[in-house]
């Protein structure tokens, strides 16, 4: 055979440098602020928590890709983030086996049954979460008081700003804004610290691998929705305005607190279960936002931020109909 | 510069500083392909054997979009055989086989030389258009229809158009004389720019002319020196554009029509005619008025080596050269050759025989090693969403690549297939690496080809 033959292919001929392993790698390094954070702040059994769901995730696709006899896909990073993503959202205090079932239940009722990467119809981390918090419902309840890193082994139970607010709307102007973004509440291990979260979720925007509409939508709506819910409030109302000092610490209070940050930055725009059109992306995200603060003012939940993506991730084929005009289409009659 | 232009599309690395092309010697033996342009192919007009002086007719046609062939080395016929143009596709050629003398044939002087824009203003265009067939002038660009077509009103009314309602025959209003070059390492355009500067006055004059433009735009790089335009198109009130050469695909005829005059140009079938503009690269130009200052045919093609070539370099070669002794000429190719591209990275064609020769319609090529030949993969989407981000036409690439790759082509067809331009920047930005191009150019020719049945 001649070695000097002559490739022929068609164009182009050259390629960007992102591959999926890069996108799901960056992914992975915008995540870590707030990984960090969460593990500063609730030490020893988070990191064992994580650990173990991004174990169990990439044993699962293992034996899922035994089973169907496929190649596995852990070389290319996306169930290794997948993991990481559901340990953010998992209590600091959650008992060993939760992890484990909620890494196994990511691969095989997220992904692996849809047929693998890009064909999941929905956020595989949510589905997980959600079938973990239906199922054992005290377990994924269990809450520490923060505290940094070697002051101390004794966790105390808590409750997170959420679960107050729903019986004292007076939380709303006691709490500590700084102490909310920066992470010091109780919550989930990843998913605590606004900062974190913004800084990472602005990298992965500025590196064009999630659609700024998603968080952007996502943060306007829950705004949008916060303010109306908040001067809505019956309680509110029978207070009077002028004797309600909070004000705009409802803004802060509702996009620090819970998960809407990380559904908005994360969550949602996670690639395969996103729309794509711009419209329809935006839309999304404001979806996100709606359903956030309509489940904390009026729901049974405590949070909707997962909910609200899991909803959205349903509507996408409808969103992704929302097309943009195609420059030079010839209309009829135009 | 639009704004969109910032969002959509690629950005491509800066473009080295193009050094002003390096004549080449004229070749041993030169083939001349009977057909350099899209259209009929020439009949020979030479026999094996014949002694053939420069600037000689060795084939032309009576078909309407066909340009002449002329000789560009004297000697003698050796034979006609077939050679593959950049496409592919087999076409006859005429070998020629130097002597060296370089005589030009005696009836080679067509006219009289119009030497300024003020001459050409004055000469009746019908006669300028003849004089550009004669030449058998051909737009620098594969599958490029020849010069007069490109430049003759639209003969009949285009009938999507008269059926959608939109004006059908718009009367030619603007000329875009283009020294972008649309596909940036390949920069046959750039490396021309300040020279010849009369050449280039009396072309533009001349396509202006023939097209009975009142506006003139010259589209120029940014950042590049163009105090010499400035000066030579100041006194016809010529307008200078400044484009930028590294987001990409804006530099190419629709969208260029778009940013510069704000008209869009109707696809799939439109041209910029259609609207009203016609756009020619700066290097036509240059070849319009060298042919009408001197009177005789251009024999030679600015053409253009970019890649991994010991010295990349812009040259000025004889019209039949094979591509390989080009390259040689720039310091010779990678030891392990992948990729021979005509035209750009982006959107060139991957040639499979060095030997192919420079005709009319190639601008340059763009050199791989076998080391960085680029490897597509039969990987899922993801639907990630960044080639929707990169589309300059709007499209939803994600969702045609995967309905031609499923063959339901009709259903693509629907969600617009038929508009994509191929510009390959949803290929280029797919972290699947999934060979989108050929997926959306698969399916057009499906498409098409169910339709004709």
């Amino acid at each position: 055979m001649n070695e000097n033959l002559l490739t022929v292919s068609t164009s182009p001929h050259i390629l960007g440098r992102m591959s999926v392993r890069s996108m799901y790698l960056e992914y992975i390094i915008a995540l870590a602020p707030a990984l960090l954070v969460g593990l500063y702040y609730f030490g020893f059994p988070a990191l064992i928590t994580v650990l173990l769901t991004v174990a169990s995730a990439a044993v699962s696709d293992f034996v899922a890709s035994k089973i169907q006899k496929k190649p596995t896909t852990l070389g290319s990073l996306h169930i290794v983030c997948m993991g990481l993503m559901l340990g953010m959202i998992l209590p600091p205090g959650a008992p060993w086996w939760l992890p484990v079932i909620g890494g196994a239940l990511t691969v095989f009722l997220g992904i692996s049954i849809f047929g693998g990467i890009g064909a999941y119809p929905m956020n595989p981390v949510l589905v997980a979460w959600v079938a973990l918090y239906i199922s054992w419902p005290e377990s994924m309840n269990a809450y520490f008081e923060p505290q940094a890193l070697g002051s101390g082994d004794d966790w105390t139970e808590a409750e997170t700003l959420l679960m107050q607010l729903k019986g004292d709307i007076s939380t709303l102007e006691m709490v500590e804004m700084g102490k909310l973004w920066l992470g010091q509440v109780p919550g989930y291990i990843g998913s605590t610290s606004t900062w974190a979260l913004l800084v990472g979720g602005v990298y992965l925007i500025i590196r064009r691998i999630i659609p700024w509409q998603i968080p952007v939508g996502a943060l306007l709506g829950a705004v949008a929705m916060a303010l109306i819910a908040t001067y809505t409030d019956p309680r509110i109302l029978e207070l009077g305005y002028e004797e309600f000092a909070a004000n705009m610490n409802v803004v802060w209070f509702h996009l620090g607190a819970g998960g809407l940050m990380i559904a908005a930055f994360f969550l949602g725009p996670e690639p395969v279960s996103s729309p794509v059109t711009p419209w329809g992306t935006f839309l999304f995200g404001v979806g996100i936002g709606l359903m956030t603060i309509i489940v904390r003012t009026w729901g049974g939940l405590v949070d909707g931020a997962f909910y609200g993506v899991l909803l959205m991730n349903a509507a996408n084929p409808l969103l992704d109909r929302i097309r943009p005009r195609v420059i030079g289409k010839v209309v009829s009659g135009a | 510069m639009k704004l969109a232009n910032l969002l959509k599309g690629i950005r491509l690395p800066r473009p080295p500083a193009a050094a002003p092309p390096v004549d080449l010697p004229a070749p041993e033996k030169v083939y001349l392909p009977l057909r350099q342009h899209r259209g009929a192919v020439a009949e020979a007009k030479v026999e094996p054997g014949e002694q053939v002086a420069l600037g000689q007719v060795v084939g032309a046609s009576e078909e309407f979009e066909s340009a002449t062939v002329q000789a560009t080395v004297s000697g003698v016929v050796e034979a006609i055989v077939d050679t593959v143009d950049p496409a592919g596709q087999k076409v006859p050629a005429v070998v020629i086989k130097n002597d060296g003398a370089d005589a030009w044939a005696e009836d080679s002087a067509m006219g009289e030389s119009l030497t300024d824009p003020a001459g050409v203003k004055g000469t009746r265009p019908s006669h300028l258009l003849r004089r550009l067939r004669e030449a058998g002038l051909v737009r620098a660009q594969v599958e490029g229809r020849p010069l007069h077509v490109d430049l003759s009103p639209p003969m009949a009314p285009q009938s999507y158009l008269y059926m959608t309602g939109i004006p059908v025959v718009r009367p030619v209003d603007t000329l875009i004389v283009s020294a972008v070059d649309a596909d940036p390492p390949v920069c046959p355009n750039r490396s021309c720019l300040g020279q010849s500067i009369q050449e280039l006055s009396v072309g533009v004059a001349a396509l202006a002319r023939i097209s009975g433009a009142k506006r003139v735009i010259l589209a120029l790089p940014s950042g590049s020196d163009t105090a010499a335009i400035a000066a030579m198109a100041g006194p016809y009130e010529w307008e200078i554009a400044s484009v930028s050469q590294t987001s990409y695909p804006f530099a190419t005829d629709n969208f260029l029509v778009q940013s510069l005059t704000g008209r869009e140009v109707p696809t799939p079938y439109g041209e910029p005619k259609d609207v009203g503009v016609v756009l020619q690269p700066m290097i036509s130009a240059m070849d319009v008025g060298k042919v009408l200052m001197s009177g005789r045919p251009v024999i030679d093609r600015i053409f253009s080596v970019a890649g991994e070539v010991k010295n990349p370099q812009t040259f000025r070669v004889r019209l039949g050269t094979p591509i390989s002794e080009v390259l040689a000429a720039a310091g010779g190719g990678p030891s392990r050759p992948g990729k021979i591209i005509v035209g750009g990275p982006m959107m060139g064609l991957a040639i499979f025989d060095p030997a192919t020769p420079v005709t009319r319609e190639t601008e340059g090529v763009f050199v791989q090693s076998a080391a960085n030949v680029v490897a597509y993969a039969d990987h899922p989407c993801i639907h990630c969403g960044r080639c929707v981000a990169a589309c300059p036409v709007n499209l939803i690439p994600s969702e045609l690549g995967k309905l031609c790759e499923f063959r339901m082509y009709e259903e693509a067809a629907y969600m617009d297939l038929m508009n994509c331009i191929e510009c390959g920047c949803c290929a280029y930005v797919c972290p699947a690496k999934r060979p989108m191009v050929h997926f959306l150019r698969h399916g057009k020719t499906e498409v098409l080809a169910g339709r004709m049945e």
